[in-house]
């Protein structure tokens, strides 16, 4: 494991912070005059410590970046990568799973001023994207064979957990690095204070007065691989000291809400569904588990609605539950891997972290826990993440294998067909979203939604599907308009426009298509340059063939505007050249 | 008022004369969300310098058209 986070610059100092209660979030929003009261958890780096890194000196590398080298550094020595890669005559195969939602942003929203004004260095658009994030940092480090980025707003590093577990059970990787990472910038600093979600204190998960969360950054990593590859690896590395295994990842679950882009349901139905089905998946029943890291966030929605799933789920028997956003903020795409980095610690060192900012107790809400001491060693422990769009992920680790983790995919193959595929190119076709979409819904699509919605829509209709059972998108740049006019916002000092932001995320148009078709299973969005596309595909596949799914919308979409194209073509690199383009196609399993 | 709301809220296929002064803005009247209700909080700061302190407050103020104006013209800054 590797992480940096306002609560300490390595998984030890943030054990240290943690397990002490030795400080909460001290930093103050340092970005905007008007917003500089809000706190904010900065991780104590700084940027010129983490451009020690060699051969990055005088070069633009966005913080985003930054804090996953120094992550990585950590997971990538501490779990021996490099031995182990070469323990055989073949190396090793390694894939990176990052999650970033705001990828090189930081950087961007510095020099966009100058950008918009065709001044300025346009190098910054070599990483401003999600994937050019995670391409960048595979490339420094020179240890990945392969890459991919997911990006589900605040629950992306979880998913890339899940998405890393499932490529090493189908063989895809031997040794999978996945995790998170995320700066702050201004652009979502006051992106979240325009959904007036922010708490102008230290924020108090499910405290009866929290008023909102604070948002944080950082980078988490951990090393996956299956249990056979370590006994291999530690029969052929012996001179290099054995590698130890610190958790299973017994049960992971996702699940869409289905329910609004950016609120949750009052009874939580999309974490209720994820929890269940890592729940199942571990075969573990509720009470087996012994600790529940929480979302809580601090905002009043999130806290209401997950103490409402995690009653659901658990009863009379409620774990142990806290939230350790009080130590760290909320370091949205980097949440899932630092967390996860926080429950694996208390698993190896039984403790309970404790949730730091709960004073007084709401009714309404789950009583989290104030003591770190734990009676019994910790056995199973879960760890939740919900992001925008609905997107809710849990994963369980356990100390010890559980007997489902022992049989990987032997699995019956489905033959995969296609039903339909529907192409709209332009933006002439648009306005033909009304046939789906009523007026008052339609009049805050952003062009790209109005695409999306009305590609998957055609192509469902066209394969008689009403509602599918998975929704994988892709998307290179997500909404290059929304963000453009954001940006500009910014430059010219006035607040965000929040139906903007909201949809600036790239899993907007999952969540969308989740509730235009009532669909809360598994959802997801891949942005990877032009391989986005291939990534879902390949993912889609996989849950064909294993029988999981019958019917998977499988959509990529991507828009350009005049400034972004020219941007693109200064920073040397390609651009497509329709405004936008959307495609959608419906798969099936041979049944 | 009204043709700001239309305005900030993107009622394209609206007019002022479609917009009863005095009915319900949100639910049963003219169907608005608590996503519009950020962004007449926004209007409200831009265009009349007058902050509002959470979303729960906006909802009292924005009953009707007449109300938000009401409250502008007793609150506003510019």
């Amino acid at each position: 494991m590797g992480a940096v986070s306002a609560a300490g610059d390595c998984c030890y100092e943030i054990l240290k912070t943690i397990r002490n209660d030795l400080f909460g979030i001290q930093s103050y929003n340092y970005f905007s005059p008007e917003l500089k009261d809000l706190p904010v958890g900065k991780a104590w780096v700084t940027d010129s410590e983490l451009l020690g890194f060699p051969g990055l000196e005088g070069k633009p590398v966005s913080r985003t970046i930054l804090m996953a080298l120094c992550a990585l550094r950590e997971a990538i020595y501490a779990g021996k990568v490099d031995e182990q890669k070469y323990s055989k005559d073949d190396p090793l195969k390694v894939v990176l799973v990052n999650a970033t939602t705001v990828g090189g942003m930081d950087l961007t929203e510095r020099e966009f001023t100058q950008l918009r004004e065709g001044e300025g260095n346009a190098e910054c658009m070599c990483s401003h994207d999600c994937g050019a994030t995670t391409q960048a940092i595979a490339d420094y480090l020179g240890v990945f064979s392969d890459y991919t980025t997911v990006s589900t707003a605040c629950s992306s590093a979880a998913n890339a957990l899940l998405v890393g577990a499932e490529l090493l059970k189908s063989h895809q990787a031997d040794i999978v690095i996945a995790g998170g990472t995320e700066a702050l910038t201004k652009f979502h600093i006051c992106g979240f204070n325009s959904l007036m979600i922010l708490d102008h204190e230290p924020c108090r998960p499910f405290d009866k007065n929290r008023a909102g969360l604070n948002l944080g950054e950082g980078a988490a990593y951990v090393v996956m691989e299956r249990e056979e590859t370590v006994k291999e690896v530690n029969d052929d590395i012996g001179e290099f000291g054995k590698v130890s295994i610190i958790a299973y990842l017994t049960g992971y679950g996702n699940a869409c809400d289905a329910f609004h882009q950016t609120a949750t349901s009052d009874n939580g139905e999309g974490p209720f569904l994820a929890m269940t089905e890592a729940l199942r998946m571990a075969g573990l029943k509720p009470q087996q588990i012994d600790y529940v890291n929480a979302h809580g966030t601090g905002t009043l929605n999130n806290d209401l609605s997950e103490s409402a799933a995690l009653r659901r789920v658990f009863g009379e028997d409620m774990p142990a539950v806290s939230s350790t956003k009080g130590y760290t903020g909320h370091a949205t795409s980097a949440a899932g891997a630092i967390e996860a980095v926080i429950t694996l610690q208390a698993l190896k060192y039984d403790f309970f972290p404790i949730n730091r900012g709960w004073i007084v107790q709401d009714e309404g809400l789950i009583r989290p826990m104030m003591d770190d001491y734990a009676v019994e060693p910790l056995e199973h422990v879960m760890c939740n993440s919900f992001g925008f769009g609905g997107n809710d992920t849990s994963l369980i680790f356990s100390k010890h294998p559980v007997k489902t983790t022992a049989a990987t995919h032997e699995v019956p193959q489905f033959e995969v067909r296609e039903l339909a595929r529907v192409v709209i190119s332009g933006t002439e076709e648009l306005p033909s979203v009304s046939e789906f979409v009523r007026p008052m819904e339609a009049r805050r699509m952003s062009r790209l939604m109005k695409a999306a919605v009305l590609s998957s829509m055609r192509a469902l209709r066209e394969a008689g599907v009403d509602s599918p059972d998975a929704i994988i998108t892709a998307t290179a740049y997500g909404s290059v308009e929304l963000s453009e006019r954001l940006l500009n916002q910014l430059a010219d000092n006035e607040p965000l426009k929040p139906t903007w932001f909201m949809q600036s995320t790239h899993n907007t148009i999952a969540g969308e298509l989740a509730i235009r078709t009532h669909c809360h299973g598994y959802n997801i969005t891949y942005t990877q340059g032009s391989q986005s596309l291939d990534w879902a595909l390949r993912d889609a596949r996989r849950i064909l063939c294993q029988g999981s799914c019958k019917t998977v919308l499988v959509e990529c979409h991507d828009e350009t505007t005049p400034l972004f194209r020219q941007l693109m073509e200064r920073a040397g690199r390609e651009c497509q050249q329709e405004d936008v383009k959307s495609i959608a196609i419906i798969l099936s399993c041979g049944e | 008022m009204k043709e700001q709301l239309i305005d900030v809220l993107n009622l394209e296929e609206m007019t002022p004369d479609d917009i009863d002064t005095d009915a319900p803005l949100f639910g049963d009247g003219l169907g608005l969300d608590s996503i519009d209700a950020l962004e007449i909080i926004v209007l409200l700061e831009k265009k009349y310098g007058i902050k509002l302190a959470n979303a729960a407050e906006g909802k009292a103020i924005f009953t009707s058209v007449r109300s938000i104006a009401d409250y502008v013209s007793k609150n506003r800054k510019k």
